[in-house]
């Protein structure tokens, strides 16, 4: 035997990774070469000192965190029943008594001194709601007898605060989520944009950018929906929550449109994936009567916020 | 409520969709110490990691009644935290930190260099078991997850296989070059102390 194997060569060998030549060649090797033979003994010694390494401890303020959410989605689920949400001592308590908790030494990665609270993206996401200013505006609807401006109303105030909320709202991070016992209602227009799969993209970018620009001046937002459509779009709704579970996403904007190039019919759903960037799901109708409703998505991409 | 925690993973499923409110809690006290652990090795940052591991926790919450029960329940949850993590580090264009391979090596002798001549007293194991978590996070991401799961928590190369959704020889020949590459960081512990009993935090069979 002429060469060492490399130690990456010896760690396949030690799995039986290397084909039946080098398996052979190294085997031989090994069983003359003290170097080598040692190397495999340091390689098995890697796995005993990761096995023997303290697995990183799940700081307590994450844990924290995780029973809140769950709580709050429990609570959300329950649809407002009373107290059904985890008491925090019975879960401490309980976290204590599991035999699976891992040992209770420090380690690296708790980063004690770090407490900044985390808010992740889907907190945030979930005061684009608006509840309070919908049924306002619905009501409005009604006392005035319908009428573009109203509804104009709804979409400005609602991107103003989507706009808002497009930075990051530290401020309120701490917050009770104040809708928990509402029903969560994405915004609905009808841009008559005829959707394609080749220019999905660009004409998303365009019916977003609409909605945007209503922000700035009262004119050029998109034609807002007659009275009469609101009916069908309880279905447009549903999708939207049913594709907000499925995908763990909250659609904040719903466009009754068409796509392809025979015009069907079409909900165009707009979910913030980040600040940034905002996913677009094109979805069949139909989606009431599927049950797995990934399966109406006809098309999706992922187009800037602005 | 003492019942509760001694159901089986699965029961607490069924019954967290049939809409018992408390078993989904119940299942994450479980397992969410290891689910960590994955998180954390794989976003290398704490914020993200627990951004990511309660994005997992809600949509493992609001997908349950979709677990068709073809692997366990665990090994269901850890795809789902992997997944949310890569979801992520997708999402945020944000690599996980891993140096190229040159200057990990380099750290790495380094060091081990620095280690030399350290005394075996407590804070040198105290430092030792540091060395071990940042030499890892030196490593390439699949292959720092693959050690995790199976060298550090203990997985069976077939379930960790079927967590990170790879074959088993993938998964194998991962943690082969990733203990080549760790070898020189470690090499100071080839005659480690008895490993402190951690069994009770492990998620499957000692690796032989």
């Amino acid at each position: 035997m002429t060469s060492h194997p490399d130690v990456e060569a010896l760690a396949l060998f030690a799995e039986d990774l290397l084909d039946s030549d080098e398996m052979r060649t190294v085997a031989a090797h090994t069983d003359s070469c003290a170097t080598c033979a040692a190397t495999l003994d340091e390689l098995a010694g890697v796995t005993r000192v990761l096995a023997g390494t303290p697995v990183p401890e799940l700081p307590g303020d994450v844990s924290d965190l995780i029973d809140r959410r769950l709580a709050e989605a429990a609570h959300e689920r329950a649809e407002g029943a009373a107290d059904s949400g985890t008491d925090e001592s019975d879960a401490d308590a309980d976290a204590g008594s599991d035999a699976r908790t891992a040992p209770g030494h420090g380690s690296s990665d708790d980063g004690a001194s770090d407490l900044a609270p985390v808010t992740p993206i889907t907190r945030r996401r979930r005061s684009f709601g608006l509840p309070q200013l919908l049924v306002a505006a619905a009501a409005a609807v009604f006392v005035v007898g319908g009428g573009a401006a109203v509804v104009t109303e709804v979409l400005r105030s609602s991107t103003e605060n989507t706009g808002s909320a497009s930075a990051p709202m530290e401020a309120s991070e701490e917050e009770a989520p104040q809708d928990m016992g509402q029903s969560y209602r994405p915004e609905v227009l009808a841009s008559e944009t005829v959707y394609t799969d080749a220019d999905l993209a660009e004409q998303a970018g365009g019916v977003l950018e609409t909605t945007a620009g209503t922000d700035a001046n009262e004119d050029g937002g998109p034609e807002a929906l007659s009275d009469d459509a609101g009916s069908d779009l309880v279905g447009a709704e549903e999708c939207a929550a049913r594709l907000d579970e499925a995908l763990g996403t909250r659609v904040t904007l719903v466009d009754d449109a068409f796509y392809g190039t025979g015009a069907e019919r079409a909900w165009v759903l707009y979910a913030p994936a980040d600040d940034d960037r905002v996913d677009v799901y094109v979805l069949d109708p139909r989606c009431v009567q599927e049950d797995d409703i990934t399966r109406s998505v006809l098309a999706e991409t992922t187009v800037d916020a602005r | 409520m003492d019942a509760v925690h001694e159901l089986p993973d699965r029961e607490l499923l069924t019954r967290h969709s049939q809409g018992d409110d408390q078993a989904f809690a119940v299942l994450v006290r479980r397992h969410r110490e290891r689910l960590w652990a994955v998180s954390i090795r794989m976003m290398g940052d704490r914020e993200e990691a627990s951004d990511a591991l309660q994005d997992a926790f809600l949509s493992a919450f609001r997908a349950a009644d979709r677990f068709r029960g073809e692997s366990q329940v665990s090994t269901w949850l850890h795809r789902i935290v992997v997944n949310a993590c890569h979801d992520r580090l997708r999402r945020r264009k944000v690599r996980p930190a891993t140096p190229t391979e040159d200057e990990a090596l380099d750290v790495l002798s380094n060091e081990r260099l620095g280690r030399a001549g350290g005394s075996p007293d407590h804070a040198a194991r105290t430092e030792t078991r540091l060395d071990v978590h940042a030499a890892l996070d030196l490593l390439p991401l699949e292959q720092r997850l693959a050690l995790t799961l199976v060298d550090m928590l203990g997985y069976r190369v077939e379930e960790a296989a079927q967590i990170l959704d790879v074959a088993s020889g993938t998964v194998k020949s991962r943690c082969a070059r990733g203990r080549a590459k760790l070898l020189p960081s470690l090499a100071h512990l080839r005659n480690p102390q008895p490993p402190r009993d951690v069994t009770s935090g492990r998620g499957g069979a000692t690796p032989s």
